[in-house]
């Protein structure tokens, strides 16, 4: 060998990926040239010298930090699976004309629940199935839990619903009808349990309404709220802010995002809260989102990437 | 880095299939490896940090395209060295060494004197990583701290083993004469 391959050949057998060859090579070449035999105890010294830089270890808040964000991700990729696949077929869905509710006779027009619809609408369409004679939306006074809730979106401009209470329903309106309003809003709030059911019912709400479609009822938006506030998932508290920042700005909304903001553990769902309340104050600046981005852009204990997001959030809106 | 070839493959269809506990699993795993090579990459512990979960994440998201052609080791060290590189142009700010980014070594019965001078060379030893090319460092990192041979260390990076060895040798050279200024070079961070 030459001089000049020393390197190559020290830093191969220090990896271990020098051949026998090229060990004898450098063993004999060291033996006789005494510079190369300085420069190989060097680079063998350079190569230990460098273990004396241990590394960062993983701490136990970036481990429970990391965990919460795989979780949440995970369920997202969940629901992203969940989502109805759109049928085949199904008379009732396709020729209804505007709200459908298909039940079995007696139970619900018994109970009277949220209204029923005008005869000559309801006669209309046809009914889910021979039980279903009677039109009638499930009285939720009594808390019902309504099971297996599906939600369809086969007709523009009008929402889905299907779950069963003693029996089969199947509901479709239009998203500024307050009964499916309501209907959505006990959904969130009170019947849905898992974050599969919960992120799917924020889903519809996010497809339905906000710019461009029915703005959302105060319904709507306290349960979105209360969701964003008290769901221990950071997946569905992500979906829920996400569902607010696409409204139209009000003094509620307004009011769960920054205490999203200043709460909330998740750096997701806060970047959401930055992001949302940034909007609204460019249109609006108001104090209080102000002054919480400004607290946010300067909090050393705040997560990077929300305090960079709170910082160009300020600097985009004319203070 | 633990974990078999085939384990590893397991765990990665299980992620493909919903099973948070497999997530776990992996972070359990890999964590600790790529936090330390984003670390070495960057030199700020913080922004480490958030490039490691940002490599979680894409790991969660992309697990179906995983080919299998590469040990799962090398796609997530190369997942790592991208989001670094991604990171580094987005800041497009010099590496900076702060002291306190530098980690201590557990010094059981170490007087002061001998503390300050293990952390003293952590120092220079992240201001010599910081003299070296992005290639170089990579390439480096991944050889001396990570111990993967050359042909996985091409796999990570994308080129070839002969471009791995000339950023190796080339790394250390430039180590070398940096270290050999003398005792000075240790010396001069304490």
């Amino acid at each position: 060998m030459e001089c000049r391959e020393l390197t190559e050949l020290a830093m191969g057998r220090i990896v271990g990926d020098a051949s026998p060859a090229e060990r004898d090579a450098l063993a004999e070449h060291v033996g006789k040239c005494a510079r190369c035999a300085a420069d190989l105890v060097a680079l063998e010294a350079t190569w230990e010298d460098l273990g004396a830089d241990p590394g960062a270890r993983v701490t136990p808040e970036f481990r429970a930090a990391t965990l919460e964000l795989l979780e949440d991700e995970m369920v997202r990729g969940r629901v992203r699976g969940f989502r109805a696949s759109p049928r085949a077929s199904f008379p009732l869905w396709q020729a209804a004309a505007a709200l459908v509710v298909a039940a079995s006779a007696g139970f619900l027009a018994a109970r009277g629940g949220l209204g029923t619809r005008e005869p000559a609408a309801a006669a209309a369409r046809a009914p889910a199935s021979p039980a279903a004679a009677a039109a009638s939306w499930p009285d939720l006074g009594g808390a019902p839990r309504l099971s297996n809730v599906a939600y369809r979106s086969d007709e523009p401009g009008k929402v889905g619903i299907e779950f069963d209470a003693t029996t089969r329903h199947s509901i479709v309106g239009t998203p500024d009808d307050p009964r499916v309003s309501s209907l959505i809003a006990y959904l969130l709030s009170n019947n849905a349990e898992t974050a599969g059911e919960k992120s799917r019912a924020i889903e519809l709400v996010s497809e339905n309404f906000g710019p461009g479609a029915a703005p959302a009822s105060p319904e709507i938006v306290s349960a979105l709220s209360t969701t964003l506030k008290r769901d221990r998932n950071p997946g569905v508290r992500k979906k829920a802010a996400e569902a607010l920042a696409s409204f139209r700005s009000t003094r509620e909304i307004r009011t769960a995002l920054l205490d999203s903001l200043a709460n909330d553990p998740n750096p997701g769902v806060r970047l959401v809260a930055v992001d949302a309340l940034a909007a609204a104050a460019k249109e609006s600046p108001d104090p209080r989102t102000i002054r919480s981005l400004r607290e946010k852009a300067f909090d050393p204990q705040e997560n990077g990437f929300v305090r960079a997001r709170a910082a160009s959030a300020l600097k985009a809106i004319d203070l | 880095m633990s974990g078999g070839l085939s384990d590893d493959r397991t765990l990665l269809e299980r992620i493909r299939r919903g099973d948070a506990d497999g997530a776990e699993e992996l972070f359990e795993r890999y964590a600790a490896s790529l936090l330390r090579f984003a670390d070495r990459m960057l030199s700020d512990r913080e922004t480490a940090e958030e490039v490691t979960q940002e490599v979680f994440v894409k790991v969660m998201t992309r697990a179906h395209q995983y080919d299998g052609r590469a040990a799962v080791s090398s796609w997530l060290f190369a997942i790592c060295a991208n989001a670094c590189r991604d990171r580094r142009r987005r800041d497009r700010r010099a590496i900076v060494v702060p002291l306190e980014a530098v980690p201590d070594l557990p010094s059981k019965g170490d007087g002061i004197e001998a503390r300050m001078d293990a952390r003293g060379k952590r120092l220079a030893v992240r201001q010599a990583l910081a003299l070296l090319s992005e290639e170089q460092r990579e390439a480096l990192i991944l050889a001396r701290y990570h111990g993967l041979p050359y042909s996985e260390i091409a796999s990570v990076l994308g080129i070839s083993v002969g471009a791995v060895k000339t950023r190796i040798f080339r790394a250390v050279e430039t180590l070398k004469a940096r270290f050999s200024e003398g005792e000075a070079s240790w010396n001069a961070v304490n």
